[in-house]
């Protein structure tokens, strides 16, 4: 029966189909297999597709609403989790936005979704987020990681306002700090001080795997 | 049957209706008062019999307009050509575009642009190579290369048969070089497919012995037809664009009356191959801006006008000597015009150095040039589905995105063309793959399709019957005293 159950999760993310995933999420939790469980298949699904995604079989849309299935039923599963007092799995903590001045969502949402499916838990503070409002996010969730988006020539240099603030406040040993955007290189990665960069999404995605296996 | 791409909107105009009819009425004088040569008296005889005022000392016919109206009129809109493979049958006019492989001489090296001979090897190679993709529908004459090391010349182009009779199973032209069309048309016969017979003049206004007895023999076999003109604007046709389409007009006019008379209701596909003279070394000059120019109002005439299908052969070559970015634009350009005036075939992939040379990489990469063209004129579909009205209402303004919606997913991958080789990396992801070029990824595609891609074979008692066609070949050519 939880085998059952299991596969048409992860069946229902492989088939991006919303409906389904609710609906098996819903039914798992009423005829009491581990939430736990239900949480690996949907990680699973997810690496299947991330999997797919590395070797060009599938694309970036494939990529997005399997997450978004995906978040639907893990909406409900953690939410048992919480009740059964058991914790998420995750490979580290992710907070992430596009810093101030900013507004463009869609990098930063590529790798959001990208370390979602590889198995981090992603806090998505939005665009045009002030080096405050990151500062503040760092303080509340505590994450392994945190992920700066810049579009813009013009805006990659409040990536260093960020940091800045970090240092300022005292936390900046506490979070490693992951940059992007088109306008950033390696150099320029290094001459402000973060931990690390992305030339790509996966690219930033290896990278953050490699930060928190530090 | 092949597909090909379906246009989905009207071609466009170059030239007003009242220009339109300027062209063709000037065609119907250059018809009747100064006619057409043809070399062959059994063409002159046939002719007579129609009602056309035949002199035989200059072996020219004069055409009455009415009957070349009514040979236009005898000329269907589209038609069938069977190839060894039915699902690679093609059904050629209305709004079908298909892609016609190009040629050369040579073989020349992908890298340096340097040019010699190929071996029989390389040449059934890239035949194979031209059957695995999925935009070369038909192979021309004596293709890709109108050399190969060891062959006789006289015997090229039934041996080019039939290699390309062996390692494709599309369909293909003949050619009509000295008695070539009795042998090709066997071969076609012996594995059970028809060839795209052929009659090329010799401009201005004329059509010599070869065509008109290759005329004879293909529409004997109930095979289809492709006329030709390939006229030099300021040398066998006039320099202007207006002047070079009444000359052009007038000779496949002419051949379009030669071959109602020879068989009636024989499909014709009309083929404008007509260039600039460069007037410093009195070459052509592909890829130039009269060549898009006649190429339109060539199209515009035959296939709005006369509702006769057309196949334009300004995109198969390139004046430049390497796989670059001349070659790519002067072929895009040329082919992205064709298909917009309504063209039924581009000619493309391949051809590079004039007509000197060809390399299946160079083939490659047209084969993702031909692909966004035909895209292109398959347009897009506007309906409730399309136009996601409620989807851009809901997902809003920025931060919105419509990347994680189930819309994307269903329609990206139809909207999309993705190009097989081109390089769509980040600069450091390019860096970090060894600085590939397209030629680079071309050839890994090649090297992929040499090791994977199996054409559909011939049985064992075809491929006696091709050797037996090619003995018989070189007797008659022994007895000719032409080999």
């Amino acid at each position: 029966m939880n085998e059952g159950l299991l596969a048409e999760l992860k069946g229902a993310v492989l088939s991006f189909d919303k409906d389904k995933a609710e609906e098996a999420a819903r039914r798992a939790i009423e005829q009491g297999v581990d939430p736990v469980s239900c949480a690996d298949a949907l990680a699973d699904s997810l690496r299947i597709i991330g999997d797919q995604y590395s070797a060009g079989e599938v694309f970036i849309p494939e990529l997005f609403v399997a997450s978004r299935v995906a978040k639907v039923a893990l909406s409900f599963i953690t939410a048992e989790m919480r009740k059964q007092g058991k914790n998420v799995r995750s490979l580290g903590k992710v907070v992430i936005g596009t810093v101030f001045g900013d507004i463009h969502s869609i990098g930063k949402d590529i790798v959001a979704t990208l370390l979602f499916a590889e198995g981090f838990e992603v806090v998505d503070v939005g665009v045009n987020v002030k080096a405050d409002d990151f500062l503040k996010a760092v303080n509340d969730h505590k994450p392994d990681i945190l992920a700066l988006s810049a579009l813009l020539t013009t805006t990659a240099m409040e990536q260093r306002n960020v940091i800045e603030g970090l240092k300022r406040a005292g936390v900046r040993e506490k979070v490693k700090v992951l940059i992007g955007g088109s306008a950033i290189n390696q150099e320029f990665a290094d001459k402000i001080g973060a931990d690390g960069y992305g030339a790509t999404g996966p690219s930033g995605v290896k990278v953050a795997r490699h930060l928190v296996a530090r | 049957m092949r597909k090909g791409f379906q246009r989905r909107f009207d071609p466009i105009k170059v030239m007003t209706d009242s220009q339109v009819e300027a062209i063709h009425r000037a065609t119907l004088d250059v018809l009747e008062r100064t006619g057409i040569r043809f070399e062959s008296v059994p063409a002159l005889n046939l002719l007579k019999q129609k009602g056309c005022m035949v002199d035989y000392d200059t072996r020219i016919a004069r055409i009455p307009p009415s009957f070349v109206e009514e040979c236009i009129r005898m000329t269907p809109s589209s038609f069938s050509l069977k190839a060894r493979d039915p699902k690679n049958d093609l059904r050629i006019g209305g709004s079908t575009l298909y892609f016609m492989s190009s040629a050369g001489a040579r073989y020349t090296d992908a890298r340096t642009g340097e040019v010699r001979t190929a071996t029989p090897e390389e040449n059934d190679q890239a035949v194979l190579i031209s059957d695995a993709l999925d935009t070369v529908d038909v192979f021309p004459s004596y293709t890709p290369y109108f050399e190969i090391e060891g062959v006789e010349p006289v015997m090229l182009c039934p041996t080019s048969l039939a290699s390309r009779i062996r390692w494709t199973s599309k369909a293909s032209r003949g050619a009509q070089a000295t008695d070539t069309f009795i042998f090709e048309t066997q071969l076609a016969q012996a594995v059970g497919m028809q060839l795209l017979g052929v009659c090329e003049a010799a401009a201005p206004l004329a059509y010599p012995e070869d065509a008109i007895n290759a005329a004879f023999e293909y529409t004997g076999a109930g095979f289809p037809m492709f006329i030709a003109a390939g006229s030099v604007m300021g040398g066998s046709a006039p320099a202007t664009i207006a002047g070079a389409t009444i000359t052009n007009n007038a000779e496949l006019l002419g051949a379009v009356v030669l071959i109602q008379s020879m068989r009636p209701g024989t499909g014709i596909i009309g083929n404008d191959f007509v260039t600039p003279m460069d007037m410093q070394s009195g070459g052509f000059l592909f890829g130039a801006l009269g060549v898009n120019l006649h190429q339109m109002a060539f199209n515009q005439l035959w296939t709005q006008v006369y509702k006769i299908p057309t196949v334009n052969c300004g995109a198969a070559f390139s004046n430049s000597k390497l796989i670059d970015y001349q070659s790519g634009y002067e072929k895009t350009h040329t082919a992205m015009v064709s298909a917009l005036s309504g063209a039924n075939c581009i000619v493309l992939h391949g051809g590079v150095t004039a007509e000197l040379a060809y390399n299946p990489v160079l083939a490659i990469i047209n084969d993702d040039v031909a692909n966004v063209i035909g895209r292109t004129v398959e347009a897009f579909d506007v309906n409730e589905e399309t136009m996601a009205l409620e989807l851009i209402h809901e997902v809003g303004p920025n931060p919105g995105s419509f990347l994680g919606e189930k819309h994307t997913l269903t329609h990206w991958k139809k909207e999309y063309f993705l190009p097989v080789v081109a390089d769509r990396l980040s600069y450091d992801e390019w860096i970090n793959q060894g600085k590939k070029s397209i030629i680079d990824r071309a050839c890994e595609r090649m090297e992929k399709i040499l090791s994977t891609h199996k054409p559909l074979p011939i049985t064992a008692e075809h491929d006696k019957d091709i050797e037996r066609i090619l003995e018989d070949a070189r007797k008659h050519y022994r007895n000719k005293g032409l080999l």
